[in-house]
């Protein structure tokens, strides 16, 4: 404790004198760290979710207009919970050099009936800490956001209380130590996405969009719990600790049924990709924005759609042991990535043009994830970039959607970038807060999509090399540095088409449209600040690399080298998309529309997203609908009729009890006698 | 030879919460007639107090059974141990819901004696579950019986109550002669009335009077059998619940089927020896009968209950269908298997007995003399007048299903746990059959939701006033089915504790 008094600084010591204020006032607490440690872990969780419970109990009747106080409260409690977690506790189990195990708040057996042992535990390590760190403190902004926008709904409680609820859900889900854990809080945070969505359900769009949502999940779910249940016939366990982290029995599996990873792998992805958004299960993503705008920013761009890419960044020593797997995630993920950005290139919808850039950023995520199977060495690198990019994505994907709100505040709800545009006068702090976001996602140099597009396009680079799936990757490689460029007009032609041009309001907007109240400002500020930095800060000193190193089932990284060339050019790449978008929307405004008159086609087929929600109406939807007309005439027809004859037949067998119920107590007597000499009977052996 | 008086004082520390419920009960019955005038009227809201003396008695004896060993000990008539410390945590802790749910039901001069009645009825209930004789055993049986005639009466609302009492208490006393007479044949098979002797006798010598054992066992199992509601002695099940109070109701779906299945408990052992099977490789006679019974009650309460109408008759049904449930842990028996069926019953039971008591003090809880809850179309629309109600009812009733997340969901898979993993084919038919009717009775207890949340309130009549306390006592019912799931090891490892 004496050593960190020179870095007054630090939340270490911060929280450290705290602890020697604690200490004088209640001894054992001191005495006992181990407890100190389980308290800040549980705390995470248990806050939010009094939260949820203390809002959806008083909200309604007696917080109404203050239902936001709870939440925040729970929420600076459980960021600062994860602060220390990040800077004090992880960091002490490093030191003490055996972190297979991470940091555990035992918890207690939840089911523990024979063979069948599930515990809720908490279980942190560098990874999950590094994951909550980000998901507590955005959510924390975005909750003081959601007071100044969602201010005076009718279901102003209610957003709150779901809202503490999924971060919750989302805690417990990253502090899972078992799969089976993790399951249970992967639906609960789509139940809470589904509540989220649908918010505003007598919008029958948002309805149907809540309903979407949750169908596809499902999909994905099935994959999932089947992938969990193969692993407990193969490894007896879904503790991580006992599956994941342990070398022996990973290769004794491997060796005893070969293929059985494989098939485990996809079957996780399955689930990963419902929730993650990747293709051809992306098409939920953005309907969900549906929803209010804090909750895309918070569950459907930052949080909860990153889910699938933990879980697979989690099952990287399973996913290490199956390369067919790694080729299929990556590629799966370059597919994601390019169409998704292709659609965005054309949407008028702000929020709709952010929603498929996080499905696009989410590909790129999984591109990275899958490169393992150009070497084991790689799968680290591979896990690694995917996670910087989740770590900075959050960030800045949740600046833009919060600006993108206050955008939607200022013009009475209409989010159509057709109907307004120049902005930059009227809404000054949107305006530098999104430009600060749109630079980060573009990659502008130094800012945090930078970083971590960098270190992607970098392991890609690294697996191109590799004899056998070399010329894979490096296609890969070069749809990455496409779908870069992309990102970076389709970023910016959103904000020069908002910001820049002529000034227009739509009729909704009023006359003097206001910029955001300071409850919606200082967010935007604060995400503005984190978007710029965070990057810099974790990668350009490799701490984040470090840090994540100390994962269990990670193999330890040799050195961090920056690569200068690649960096250059994703700048470059950057540059040129920022350049043309501002060529094409303010230097020649006219050039947009003319060049989608010319390539009628081709925008066509972006705009309508590929053709993909008619794609499945006709190869899903529809198929299910004849079959179900199919079904419901069979069912009128026949099953009803069986039904009705089946239905007579329990009216005609009840005849009999109902001669037996007459109501008359003596024969009720006559039936019991009845009954003591069947038993006597047979007991006896003379019946039976 | 020690005196009588000497193996009561020795007896009185085993039996401490019992006598505290009893005295209780003395107090209430002298003094009750005093505050009524002879006209029969009494202080408005009298009944208030008496409930709140029930609840300080019940908290008294809870304070003396959490500070009983659990271990085993012995003092002649009366025999403590892991069995009767779970059975007296779950009748206190539910007889405190029960006790606040007859609030409104018995007016105001007669509150004593109900009271009274509940606490004797409690009393009797963990008196069964330490009684270690033959005699105490039925006194204690009487003890629950007697009471429940006077409670069911009380309430006194018009003819179908008089009717219902009336023919519960002439089935009852039935029942009670059959029990007694089994009881007769083991004493005459064995020549003692201590179940700890009768245990001994039949181990020493098992082949003895193994007639006279086999007829104490059909006839104990018959008597009993009326208790939980098992067929074919559950006629009176329905007509009785269909005229009694909610209360009442209440009180009959869970003390008796306690009462039942733990003097089973007790008693089935003894008996156990009489009835084995005549080559090993066969199942035992009395392990087939209960399966049938398992099987048979289970079936014909869920059939039975589609077609009601009557919210009572409906959970009337429901709860002879949950004796077969639970009759599926008590044919599984401790055994081999890595989850023993007793363990899972007693789980059960308390899952159960939760569940139901809340539902039926929700009912009290929104019954009022505008809006009775009698049909299932009085439930209509009730998410819209009470929210709240509402939806610690639908807590309630996806708990009757065996729906996560509740603890009727963890019951469940206990028993079907413990049957399956039997491993006889019997143990796995068991749990089929288990499953199949959970899935059947899904059908009405979801329409019964179906019915709170999606269809109008019957006419535009102003909210009917709630019963605020026994909603509460409902609601604090639905939020441990709740708690149970989340947390059910505590529960597990309580019931775990005894292995006969």
């Amino acid at each position: 404790m004496t050593a960190s008094i020179g870095r007054l600084t630090t939340p270490a010591s911060i929280f450290n004198r705290l602890h020697a204020w604690l200490t004088d006032l209640a001894p054992p607490l001191a005495c006992m760290p181990l407890e100190f440690q389980q308290l800040v872990l549980w705390l995470i969780p248990a806050a939010p979710l009094a939260a949820a419970v203390v809002i959806s109990l008083l909200g309604p009747k007696l917080l109404r207009e203050r239902s936001h106080w709870p939440c925040w409260l729970a929420l600076a409690v459980s960021t600062a919970c994860a602060l220390v977690l990040l800077t004090n506790i992880m960091p002490q189990s490093f030191e003490g050099g055996d972190s297979a195990t991470g940091v555990v708040a035992v918890g207690y057996p939840w089911i523990s009936i024979g063979e069948m042992q599930v515990r809720i535990d908490l279980r942190a390590d560098a990874m999950s800490t590094l994951m909550l760190s980000m998901v507590t403190s955005v959510s924390l902004l975005v909750s003081v956001f959601s007071a100044g926008y969602m201010h005076g709904d009718r279901g102003y409680a209610r957003f709150f209380a779901a809202f503490s609820l999924f971060v919750f859900s989302m805690a417990m889900l990253v502090l899972s130590g078992n799969y089976m854990q993790l399951f249970i809080f992967w639906e609960l945070v789509g139940l809470c996405s589904y509540l989220l969505i649908g918010f505003w359900f007598q919008k029958p769009s948002a309805a149907a969009a809540a309903k979407k949502a949750f169908v596809v999940n499902r999909i994905g779910d099935m994959g999932l719990i089947l992938g969990i249940f193969l692993i407990w016939t193969t490894f007896g366990s879904l503790d991580f600790a006992s599956v994941l982290f342990s070398p022996e029995t990973l290769s004794q599996a491997a060796t005893a049924h070969p293929g059985r990873i494989t098939t485990i792998c996809f079957l996780l992805l399955a689930g990963a990709m419902g929730k993650s958004a990747q293709f051809p299960l992306h098409v939920w993503l953005p309907d969900a924005m549906e929803g209010p705008t804090p909750v895309s920013a918070l569950i459907h761009a930052a949080t909860m759609v990153t889910a699938g890419v933990y879980l697979v960044a989690r099952s990287t020593p399973l996913f290490a042991l199956a390369p067919d797997a790694q080729l299929f995630v990556t590629g799966i993920g370059a597919a994601t990535a390019l169409l998704a950005a292709l659609i965005a290139l054309t949407q008028m919808d702000l929020k709709r043009v952010l929603a498929y850039s996080t499905v696009s950023q989410l590909g790129f995520m999984f591109m990275a994830l899958g490169v393992g199977a150009a070497g084991a060495e790689l799968a680290t690198a591979g896990a690694t970039a995917g996670m910087f990019h989740l770590f900075t994505h959050g960030f800045f994907k949740a600046l833009l959607f919060l600006a993108a709100g206050s955008v939607m505040h200022a013009m009475g709800d209409v989010i159509d970038m057709r109907h307004f545009s120049g902005l930059r006068r009227s809404l000054p702090i949107t305006h530098w807060t999104f430009l600060c976001g749109a630079a980060a996602l573009a990659g502008v140099p130094l800012l945090a999509g930078f970083w971590s597009k960098d270190e992607i396009l970098a392991v890609l680079h690294e697996a191109g090399r590799h004899e056998r799936v070399g010329g894979f990757f490096t296609a890969i490689y070069w749809i990455a540095a496409a779908t870069a460029f992309l990102t970076a007009f389709y970023a910016f032609r959103a904000y020069f088409m908002t910001f820049w041009g002529p000034q227009r309001f739509p009729p909704e907007a009023g006359h003097h449209p206001h910029d955001a109240p300071p409850a919606m400002a200082w967010p935007l500020r604060l995400l503005a600040v984190a978007a710029l930095f965070v990057g810099l800060a974790a990668a350009a000193t490799h701490w984040f690399a470090r840090y994540l190193a100390h994962t269990p089932g990670m193999a330890h990284e040799g050195e961090h080298a920056f690569h200068i060339d690649l960096m250059v050019a994703s700048g470059v790449i950057a540059v040129a998309g920022i350049a043309l978008a501002w060529f094409m929307y303010v230097r020649r405004p006219g050039l947009a529309a003319s060049l989608s008159q010319a390539g009628r086609r081709l925008y066509d087929l972006s705009y309508r997203k590929f053709y993909f929600d008619e794609l499945f109406l006709a190869a899903l939807v529809l198929p299910l609908r004849a079959f179900a007309w199919l079904c419901y005439m069979a069912d009128v027809h026949v099953i009803d009729r069986l039904v009705d004859a089946a239905g007579a037949a329990p009216r005609v067998a009840s005849r009999l009890p109902r001669l037996l119920h007459t109501g008359l107590v003596s024969n009720y007597a006559l039936m019991m006698w009845a009954g003591v000499l069947a038993y006597l009977g047979f007991l006896l052996g003379l019946i039976g | 030879m020690t005196s009588a008086i000497d193996q009561i004082n020795a007896a009185v520390h085993l039996v401490a919460p019992e006598l505290i419920l009893v005295i209780t009960v003395c107090v209430m019955f002298v003094t009750g007639p005093f505050l009524v005038t002879e006209a029969g009227l009494a202080t408005p809201g009298l009944r208030k107090r008496w409930v709140a003396l029930s609840l300080v008695a019940i908290a008294f004896a809870a304070y003396a059974w959490w500070g009983a060993p659990v271990e085993p000990s012995d003092a002649g008539m009366f025999r403590t141990d892991a069995l009767a410390w779970y059975v007296r945590g779950l009748t206190l802790a539910l007889g405190a819901v029960l006790a606040v749910a007859f609030i409104d039901q018995i007016d105001d001069s007669h509150a004593a004696e109900g009271q009274a009645c509940m606490l004797a009825i409690l009393a009797g209930t963990n008196l069964v579950a330490i009684a270690n004789d033959l005699v105490v055993l039925f006194l204690s049986l009487e003890l629950v019986s007697i009471p429940t005639y006077v409670l069911l009466y009380l309430p006194r609302r018009g003819d179908a109550n008089r009717e219902a009492t009336a023919k519960y208490m002439l089935l009852s006393i039935f029942s009670s002669a059959i029990v007694l007479y089994g009881m007769s044949l083991l004493y005459g098979a064995t020549g003692t009335t201590s179940l700890a002797g009768i245990a001994a006798a039949q181990a020493h010598d098992p082949g003895a009077a193994s007639l006279l054992t086999r007829m104490a066992a059909a006839l104990l199992l018959a008597g009993l059998c009326f208790r939980i509601a098992a067929v074919p002695f559950h006629f009176y099940a329905p007509d009785v619940f269909q005229g009694v109070s909610s209360a009442a109701a209440a009180m009959l779906s869970f003390v008796p089927k306690a009462v039942g299945f733990v003097a089973l408990l007790r008693l089935l052992p003894l008996v156990d020896g009489a009835a084995v099977a005549d080559s090993a490789a066969q199942e035992p006679a009395l392990r087939v009968l209960l399966a049938v019974l398992a099987v048979a009650t289970m079936l014909i309460g869920n059939l039975l209950a589609l077609r009601q109408q009557h919210l009572h008759r409906l959970l009337a049904y429901s709860s002879v269908a949950h004796a077969g449930y639970m009759l599926v842990g008590l044919t599984v028996g401790p055994g081999s298997a890595p989850v023993s069926g007793v363990s899972a019953l007693l789980f059960y039971l308390a899952a159960y007995g939760i569940t139901t008591i809340g539902i039926f003090a929700l009912l009290a809880g929104a019954t009022s003399s505008q809006s009775p809850m009698r049909t299932q179309t009085d439930l209509a629309g009730l998410s819209r007048l009470h929210p709240a109600v509402a939806l610690a009812l639908a807590i309630c009733l996806f708990g009757l299903t065996g729906l996560p997340p509740t603890a009727g969901f963890t019951g469940k898979l206990n028993l079907f746990f413990a049957a399956w993993s039997a491993g006889t084919q019997l143990g796995r038919i068991l749990a089929i059959s288990l499953a199949l009717n959970a899935a059947i009775s899904a059908w009405y207890y979801l329409r019964l939701i179906a019915v709170m949340f999606l269809e109008p309130p019957a006419e535009e009549a102003a909210p009917a006033k709630l019963c605020l306390a026994p909603a509460v006592a409902g609601a604090v019912c639905s939020a441990a089915t709740v708690l149970l799931f989340v947390a059910p090891q505590w529960l597990w490892d309580a019931a775990a504790r005894f292995s006969p």
